[in-house]
């Protein structure tokens, strides 16, 4: 009884202290869970999502720990319901009230994974986007929970919070800045879950602390943890700075692989509504109430292929935030009479949309519903207005940058040609080309509401060049803009087509005769500049072929032409552009040793790993079969010969005493002689446990698996 | 290092050291014996090696048997065989319907020639009390045998008079035949340290049986040993060393008897010690002075299994106390260095 009284405080202490470690392991890997889910709120739109995700780590987790001495179908039959209860609070709270609450969820719950990834970035948090999340949090904390708190697999429950780390990376893509503090956290919270579970051999509460010997003594062992700290910390030194700097890629984007939203004709090419509205001007479009004046855009056309003008790029569904945007410095509030379609006029560069949803084309940076625009549709639109700077694009270069700005279909009208070697003639610099362009273009075609419609080159060569008599030289403001891009491009200019609308600040309805197509040329360092190629009201045109006449009169030779004297600057000189400072000289650099040499050194490290369990399992089988008592080594010689016999395949369970155990093991024909008496005495009588017993029992462990050796998998011969 | 040696399991304290009595010498002394005995009534039940080794511990963990089998499977032959080959006093009791507790236990008649009341001894005072056919007595009379099964005494108009050392209840039952009988109460059943079934004989093992029907009584058998022996036996059984790890795997074994599903009533801490006893003396008749895991579970069953009652809907549906044992032992894990969780 005294002794058992003596027991009470030590076990009681134990317990404590058990309990603190489990409770610390816990703690770390609830936070490693919020922490991986968050990976992912980061694109997300509000801080909504960080406790969204913190909530889920929280609640599972709280369930697991709750329930974890309870049978094992009942923490993930609780978690499960639990996690019901979270994603349908969830999507309450995200619930715009749009529509009733039960077709929000199933819609949230059918369509989750490919909003999730076609969502723009901000990702708004809808019901349907933050379904992923939070449910991949929620499993990640579960099973974290399950392995590390039920099992005491501390390594193990690290694993699903890794995979949603991984999996946040992977939804983030290159859209966000690296998480260096998150990822840190992160690693330090993983670690401290694993130190305070790797206790030695006599603390940890498991049956194998028992076999695996004394542990060796405290300096011996803190010297071994500071060297392999240290040694850690140098290789870390050493190549983390290199490997850095071997990353030059960002980031796949899943996005890119998701399918877009579908366009109809009239979206795919808006320029043909320009002949429409040119002949019935008075029809109301959409009512607007705006901030200030500004052009409103509906479409930016930059591919053309000779026979219609297209937008690049895809549309992505975002949420109200538009990525990429400044701030917001206009503000229009419109609502929808008989504009159709699905494109959405805003002024550029839109920053925000409520009201309607949205998805929006990253390259062009316009707007689109999914939903298509309907009477009635309104919606409020926040810009940043673009405006470029004339002076500056006075002096600019054209931005070559983009090839598909300046691609011009084969088999361009001779009149175009024409017209462009006037214009590079005539003009020195790139912005007084492109002005020239837009003046000759309004000084010498007439404005014709009634001219049909058609933007392919057979009809800009008509438009440009057919005699008037012949219904040639007059147009909408569609082949004013499509004739002006094509022969900018001509000129060397990167050009596109812009159909929108000139809406007035204040409350008006905008009508079909506001709209209208412009060209637009892109500058070095000034952006996209717009150009009124439209000839002023009651203008009286001139003949072009006077002014083209003329100008072959008076063309200089080749020889004569130094484009504006020797010492002007070729604003069109590509070598120019080769500035020596771009990426070629760093990629070349990048590492400093070849990329071969990494992988060599990574598939060295993989082949490490074998030799490194081999060696662990050898040192761990000297310490069983030679240290400690003789009791401790017949233990560990038993521990050896079940370890030998679960590589090969034969697992003894737990309820097996030392008779059906060994009755067990006879099957891989393997006889372990006198092991399971001398288990027996040293596991209920360790005084009965002689020297020559702990020697006799190593030996059969040596033997048993030295024997069943050619029964184990190749491949676990091979890699452990 | 004090602390070392109190909660590493594999090292023994101080303390349980002392508690080691029992060398090897005297293990191997104490299998000898046995065996001598249990094959002295090998002779005269053939084939049943195993029930009479059991029978035999039950004898030296100071136990009662119960031999419940089909009339004609030798429950009384080796009964009277183990009786015979203990030369101490032994006698028979045929229960009967009308058999009363006197007739059990002895009456105080009044002399007329002393002038005083004495007391006659029932056949219950003897070493070895072979109570057949048990159930066929009136519940009066069965338990006019429970105070000297548990207590070794018999208390007749206020006065308590001692058997003798040992003493041994063998009773015997039929299963079958159940017209008549009256089934023994649970705590009488308690009383009981083992109960065995003797079973059919192999076919050899009854080839000769018949050979040598007349030459086989127990009448022929020679006692082996003697009262004394038994009770030094029997001693020596209360010091074989008990590790740690066994108190904790003997409780969870009889908790899960006691959680099973189909089990109305789980092993008693009664029958935990009866367990505890029998497998000290299972272990030294294999030589060993310390239990082990394999001496608990060769016991487990005919000690635990009439001390559970089962919930009426398993009984209905054929379930046993036996296959209830086997279940507790696929749910406890042995206490064994390395053994999974």
């Amino acid at each position: 009884m005294t002794a058992i009284q003596r027991d009470r405080p030590k076990r009681s202490g134990r317990r404590v202290r058990y309990r603190l470690r489990v409770a610390a392991v816990a703690a770390s890997l609830t936070l490693m869970c919020a922490l991986a889910g968050a990976v992912a709120a980061r694109v997300y739109h509000g801080q909504l999502l960080y406790l969204l995700v913190a909530g889920a780590a929280f609640g599972a987790f709280a369930i697991g720990f709750a329930l974890r001495n309870r049978p094992a179908f009942l923490a993930p039959s609780a978690s499960l319901v639990g996690l019901a209860a979270y994603l349908l609070a969830a999507i309450a709270i995200t619930d715009d009230g749009a529509d009733p609450l039960p077709a929000t969820i199933v819609d949230a719950l059918v369509n989750a994974v490919p909003r999730t990834l076609t969502a723009l970035i901000p990702v708004e948090p809808a019901p349907d986007t933050v379904v992923v999340p939070v449910f991949l949090t929620w499993l990640a904390a579960t099973l974290a929970c399950e392995f590390a708190i039920r099992y005491g697999r501390t390594l193990l429950g690290c694993l699903p919070p890794a995979l949603l780390y991984g999996a946040g990376l992977y939804l983030v893509g290159p859209n966000a800045e690296v998480g260096t503090v998150s990822a840190v956290a992160f690693c330090v919270l993983a670690a401290a879950a694993l130190a305070v579970t790797a206790a030695p051999p006599e603390r940890r509460p498991d049956t194998d602390a028992v076999v695996d010997g004394p542990a060796p003594s405290r300096a011996p062992a803190l010297m071994g943890m500071v060297a392999t700290a240290a040694v850690l910390l140098a290789v870390m030194a050493l190549l983390v700075p290199v490997a850095a700097r071997l990353v030059t890629a960002s980031p796949g984007d899943p996005r890119e692989y998701v399918e877009p939203p579908q366009l109809t004709d009239i979206d795919l090419n808006p320029l043909v509504r320009i002949a429409e509205w040119s002949k019935y001007p008075d029809q109301d479009l959409f009512k607007a109430d705006t901030s200030a004046d500004a052009w409103m855009r509906l479409a930016v056309l930059t591919e053309y292929d000779g026979t219609t003008w297209q937008a690049a790029g895809d549309f992505r569904t975002a949420g109200t935030v538009i990525p990429g945007s400044g701030d917001a410095s206009y503000s229009a509030d419109v609502e929808i009479i008989g504009l159709g379609g699905k494109l959405v006029p805003a002024a550029a560069d839109p920053a925000t949309v409520t009201g309607l949803p949205i998805a929006v084309n990253l390259t062009t940076r316009c707007l689109l519903t999914p939903d298509g625009l309907a009477t009635g549709t309104a919606y409020h639109v926040d810009s940043a207005l673009v405006a470029a700077d004339p002076a500056a694009a006075e002096n600019a270069r054209a931005n070559l940058a983009d090839a598909a700005t300046v691609a011009v279909p084969p088999g361009t009208p001779e009149i175009m040609a024409t017209i462009a070697d006037y214009i590079r003639t005539t003009y020195d610099t790139p912005y007084a080309r492109a002005q020239g362009l837009a003046d000759f273009l309004g000084q010498h075609y007439a404005y014709n509401p009634e001219a049909p419609s058609g933007h392919d080159l057979p009809s800009l060569g008509f438009f440009l060049g057919s005699p008037v008599d012949a219904g040639g030289q007059r147009g909408t403001s569609e082949h004013f803009a499509a004739a002006y891009a094509v022969i900018a491009r001509l000129i060397g200019l990167p050009s596109r087509v812009v159909v929108g609308f000139e809406v007035p600040g204040g409350s008006s309805t905008v009508t079909a005769g506001q709209g209208s197509a412009w060209p637009e040329v892109d500058f070095d360092g000034v952006g996209w500049v717009r150009f009124d190629p439209m000839p002023p009201p009651d203008a009286v045109p001139v003949p072009p072929e006077d002014t083209l006449e003329q100008m072959e009169e008076e063309t200089p030779s080749p020889e004569e032409d130094s484009g504006g004297g020797g010492e002007a600057e070729d604003f069109n000189d590509e070598s120019l552009e080769q500035d020596g400072d771009f990426d070629d000289a760093l990629t070349e650099d990048a590492g400093g040793l070849p990329v071969w040499v990494w992988y060599a050194i990574g598939v060295l490290l993989l082949a490490c790993v074998p030799l490194v369990l081999k060696a662990r399992r050898a040192l761990r089988r000297r310490r069983r079969l030679t240290r400690g008592t003789p009791a401790e080594r017949v233990a560990g010689a038993w521990a050896e010969v079940l370890a030998s016999a679960a590589r090969a395949g034969v697992k003894v369970p737990g309820h097996a005493n030392a008779e059906e155990a060994a009755a067990r093991l006879a099957t891989l024909e393997a006889d372990i002689g006198p092991l399971p008496r001398l288990v027996n005495a040293a596991a209920f009588a360790p005084h009965a446990v002689s020297e020559s017993d702990a020697d006799a029992a190593a030996a059969v462990a040596s033997d048993y698996s030295g024997r069943i050796g050619h029964q184990v998998k190749r491949w676990k011969r091979f890699l452990t | 290092m004090h602390d070392t040696e109190q909660t590493h399991p594999l090292r023994v304290p101080k303390r349980m050291q002392q508690q080691v009595q029992l060398g090897a010498a005297q293990a191997e002394q104490f299998a000898a014996a046995f065996e001598r005995l249990a094959a002295a009534v090998d002779t005269v039940v053939l084939g049943k090696q195993e029930v009479v080794r059991l029978a035999l511990t039950a004898m030296f963990a100071e136990g009662h048997i119960l031999l419940e089998d089909v009339p004609g499977t030798g429950k009384t032959t080796m009964a009277r065989a183990i009786a015979a080959a203990v030369s101490g006093q032994w006698r028979r009791i045929q229960f009967t319907p009308d058999l009363l507790p006197s007739d059990v236990s002895g009456v105080t008649i009044f002399n007329q020639a002393s002038g005083a009341f004495e007391f006659h001894p029932g056949p219950v005072f003897a070493n070895i009390v072979i109570a057949d056919e048990i159930n066929r007595a009136s519940p009066k009379t069965q338990s006019a045998l429970l105070e000297v099964m548990e207590e070794g005494r018999v208390t007749v108009d206020g006065r308590p008079h001692q058997v003798p050392q040992p003493f041994l209840v063998v009773a015997t039952q039929n299963p079958v035949e159940m017209d008549g009988t009256y089934r023994l109460p649970e705590a009488q059943l308690d009383r009981f340290l083992v109960k065995l079934s003797v079973g059919y004989p192999v076919e050899a093992a009854e080839i000769e049986v018949l050979r040598g029907t007349h030459q086989r009584s127990p009448e022929h058998l020679a006692a082996v040993v003697d009262t004394d022996t038994v009770a030094q036996m029997a001693e020596m059984a209360k010091h074989v060393y008990i590790a740690e790890p066994l108190y904790a795997y003997l409780v969870q074994l009889a908790n899960a008897t006691r959680n099973h599903p189909q089990v109305a009533v789980g092993v008693s801490p009664r029958g935990l010690i009866a367990l505890t006893r029998a497998a000290s003396v299972f272990a030294l008749s294999q030589g060993r002075s310390y239990i082990i895991p394999e001496d608990v579970k060769a016991l487990a069953g005919p000690v635990f299994a009439h001390r559970i009652q089962l919930a009426p809907d398993a009984a209905m549906r054929g379930a046993t106390g036996a296959q209830v044992v086997a279940d507790a032992f696929h749910q406890v894990s042995v206490p064994l260095p390395a053994s999974a969780a």
